[in-house]
């Protein structure tokens, strides 16, 4: 008893004012993720990664839109976003102040246009995504045509793609080649 | 490919079963080098794993089902066994199910400890254990539709869910008393529980006579999730959740089970930072049960001192990891988050402050006058039903059997240092909180050890590629005791069979021999001193075998005569 009570006396007050006063978090605390659309380019890395689907990916053809969202309410704040970003658009930060008044106020979104397939102008992936790796691959060649060839290239759909690359085995002949050999 | 450099530890004791029982191994496959599965003859199931267990210090560590009919037509069941003799290993006894008859021997008559995996694999996978003395089932509810199989990989869709087939509860609660006993059903189910679970006691006046339980109640198909919609990192995640407290043994026994189904070598560094981190949740784990063993004894003061030291073991993960939690840290290959010097500081300045401030805490609980005297020879656990079932952690320790995997099997950062194992041999309620009292001081010395030995290097790997159909265990020692897991990589970028088994799972089927021969009064402290999810044990039938009556007391109640022990709820 007696040993209690020196404890006691020798811990004073253990607790914090908190939340009446704010109470300190550690350094690189995983709190709540902050999502930076000026940096993002839409790639869906996030919503890849993310184990508790928190982040989702919806991509609307027709209307040439992907919308980015976050619902917090799911959010594990693992970090994974954050890990896996190529433009580091997403940050966890110390916030874990999280709770609000409506259900709707934990979702948080972002919608992003869609670029248009010069050839077929079908949307086909988000312009800065598009623009972000056109910029990537131009920037390693220094001549300027192949730089153009770049430019168009990545600008094209898949499918687009796909139909140039056989045309152009059939003008070349190849095709005829790879029977002969057959 | 597998790293098998060393000297494989297991040959003689395979040798020995070889020379038991020549002609029914039919293939041995080594995932690791003390880890070994060896298939036999569907007959000699039980044999083998007799032999194993009782001639050769085996421990039934858990039991895999799995549906490999796509792969070659058959059902599969691993028994998993953890060699703690003369070789340490772990040896899996591997056997093919006939799609057709779904029979298979029960190894229950000869090992009481595969009881309840027997009763699992029955309801998950309808597969049918021949001479298993208790049909009934485990985890699956009383109400979902006969012969639907939730593992089997052609059954169902995860999101989906049956209709109940009927309104009424239909399990049948053991009592092997002799007297004939009333039992009132009663809906298991309640609005202000945490988590469901249903306890009856069998009492005759205050004594406990036998006592049965029903759990899973909150079955939350993880296994199932994880192999049909999430990716082999995402399930580390997942992992996690398995335990609001120890998740992070089971994110750690899950992402070694794929490391070393793949060959996969961590960096030590990142095994050390595992190591030091499993040893943060032991320290907070621990003390969590210290406090509740004061509270359940009504020391109340003694629980809130010891969760104000817990503190501590919060702000160590907080500082380490980036929450309060240890959640989050691994991936397939390693760690995420390094430790940085300033952190090291800082983790070994709390951790001494934690040893200090836990010593002055123990001295003033044991000094209590009335706490010894409580839980003396209270909720014994007799080490030959301790031998017989397989618990694991503090549990089995408290009975005399020094087994921890950590020294057993060493895994990540283990292997760095060896690792003292503490046993008690007074089998009760004291024993275990003493085997506890122990381990946090050890978890002291090993968290500051490593931050010494971590050599500096890399925290993870990703020099590897998945291979499919490629499997072994992973295993760790959470809190609580062993977690095992058994995990089979699929060909699609995802898990084709995932086992997880936390510690809890096995120190449930002693339960029951713990509680007999005490009072009411002691069950909470009883109950408590497994330490398990407390709330799974929410109320209590008691059912007076001599009066033949029974009432049902709400959990709080049971709980406040455990601590004031007048007015008991029976009169």
């Amino acid at each position: 008893m007696l040993k209690l009570l020196k404890e006691i006396f020798r811990t004073g007050e253990a607790t914090h004012k908190y939340p009446f006063a704010p109470i300190e978090v550690a350094k690189d605390f995983r709190g709540k993720p902050e999502h930076d659309a000026a940096q993002c380019i839409a790639c869906a890395a996030c919503a890849i990664a993310c184990p508790a689907n928190a982040i989702t990916i919806e991509t609307d053809l027709a209307a040439g839109t992907r919308t980015w969202e976050i619902m917090f309410g799911r959010c594990i704040f693992c970090g994974r976003c954050e890990e896996v970003c190529p433009t580091a658009a997403i940050k966890l930060s110390p916030d874990f102040e999280l709770a609000v008044g409506r259900k709707e106020d934990l979702i948080q979104s972002a919608v992003f246009d869609l670029a248009e397939c010069p050839s077929c102008r079908r949307y086909f992936a988000p312009a800065k995504e598009v623009a972000y790796a056109t910029e990537i691959l131009a920037e390693a060649v220094s001549s300027p045509e192949i730089r153009a060839d770049i430019r168009r290239h990545v600008a094209t759909c898949p499918e687009c793609k796909r139909k140039a690359d056989v045309e152009q085995l059939v003008r070349a002949g190849l095709g005829r080649n790879v029977e002969v050999q057959r | 490919m597998n790293v098998i450099n060393e000297v494989r530890v297991g040959l003689a004791t395979l040798a020995a079963l070889r020379s038991k029982m020549p002609h029914a191994i039919l293939e041995e496959r080594w995932q690791t080098d003390a880890q070994v599965t060896v298939t036999v003859k569907l007959d000699a199931l039980p044999e083998a794993v007799r032999i194993l267990y009782f001639e050769h210090d085996g421990w039934l560590s858990t039991m895999v089902g799995n549906d490999e009919r796509s792969l070659n037509g058959h059902y599969a069941l691993y028994y998993v066994l953890s060699m703690e003799g003369a070789e340490k290993c772990h040896i899996v006894i591997h056997a093919l199910v006939p799609a057709d008859s779904l029979e298979f021997p029960s190894v229950t008559p000869k090992i009481p400890a595969a009881v309840w995996y027997e009763r699992e694999v029955r309801d998950m996978f309808g597969l049918h254990p021949v001479g298993l003395p208790d049909e009934r089932r485990l985890v699956l509810p009383d109400d979902w539709p006969d012969g639907l199989y939730p593992l089997r990989k052609d059954s169902m869709d995860y999101r989906f869910r049956p209709e109940p087939t009927t309104d009424t509860e239909t399990y049948q609660f053991v009592n092997d008393s002799k007297v004939e006993t009333t039992v009132v059903p009663l809906g298991p189910l309640h609005v202000t529980s945490d988590e469901p679970g249903h306890f009856r006691l069998f009492v005759d006046g205050e004594d406990i006579i036998d006592a049965d339980y029903r759990m899973f109640y909150v079955h939350r198909g993880m296994e199932k999730l994880a192999e049909t919609r999430m990716g082999y990192n995402e399930v580390t995640f997942l992992a996690d959740r398995v335990c609001g407290i120890c998740g992070y043994a089971h994110s750690v026994a899950y992402a070694s089970s794929i490391e070393n189904a793949l060959g996969i070598v961590v960096p030590e560094r990142g095994q050390a930072i595992r190591a030091i981190l499993l040893e943060i949740e032991r320290l907070h784990s621990h003390l969590l049960n210290l406090g509740l063993v004061c509270h359940f004894s009504g020391f109340d003061s003694g629980f809130m001192q010891f969760f104000r030291v817990r503190e501590k073991a919060m702000t160590l993960a907080e500082t380490l990891t980036g929450a309060r939690k240890t959640y989050g840290l691994n991936l397939i290959g390693g760690v995420r988050r390094d430790i940085l010097a300033e952190q090291k500081g800082a983790t070994v300045k709390l951790v001494r402050e934690l040893r200090a401030d836990t010593e002055r805490l123990v001295d003033m609980l044991v000094s209590t006058a009335n706490f010894p005297g409580r839980v003396t020879g209270v909720g014994r656990l007799d080490p030959a039903i301790a031998r017989a079932h397989s618990p694991v952690g503090p549990t089995v320790r408290g009975s005399g059997h020094a087994r921890d995997t950590r020294a057993d099997h060493a895994f990540s950062g283990y292997k760095l240092l060896s690792t003292p194992v503490h046993a008690e041999t007074g089998c009760d309620i004291l024993s275990r909180t003493l085997v506890r009292i122990a381990e946090i001081y050890d978890s002291v010395d090993i968290i500051e050890k490593l931050l010494d030995v971590a050599p500096p290097g890399p925290i993870i790997t990703e020099d590897f590629a998945y291979r499919p159909h490629r499997f072994a265990l992973g295993f760790t020692e959470a809190p609580r005791g062993e977690d095992m897991h058994w995990s089979m990589t699929g060909d699609n970028q995802k898990l084709y069979r995932w086992r997880c088994r936390a510690s809890t799972y096995n120190n449930w089927p002693v339960l029951r021999h713990m509680l007999r021969g005490n009072t009411v009064s002691d069950a909470p402290l009883i109950v408590g001193s497994i330490d398990p999810c407390y709330s799974c044990t929410d109320r209590v039938t008691l059912v007076d075998v001599r009066k033949e009556r029974s009432v049902t007391v709400p959990y709080k109640e049971i709980e406040r005569y455990g601590r004031e022990r007048t007015h008991s709820p029976l009169k």
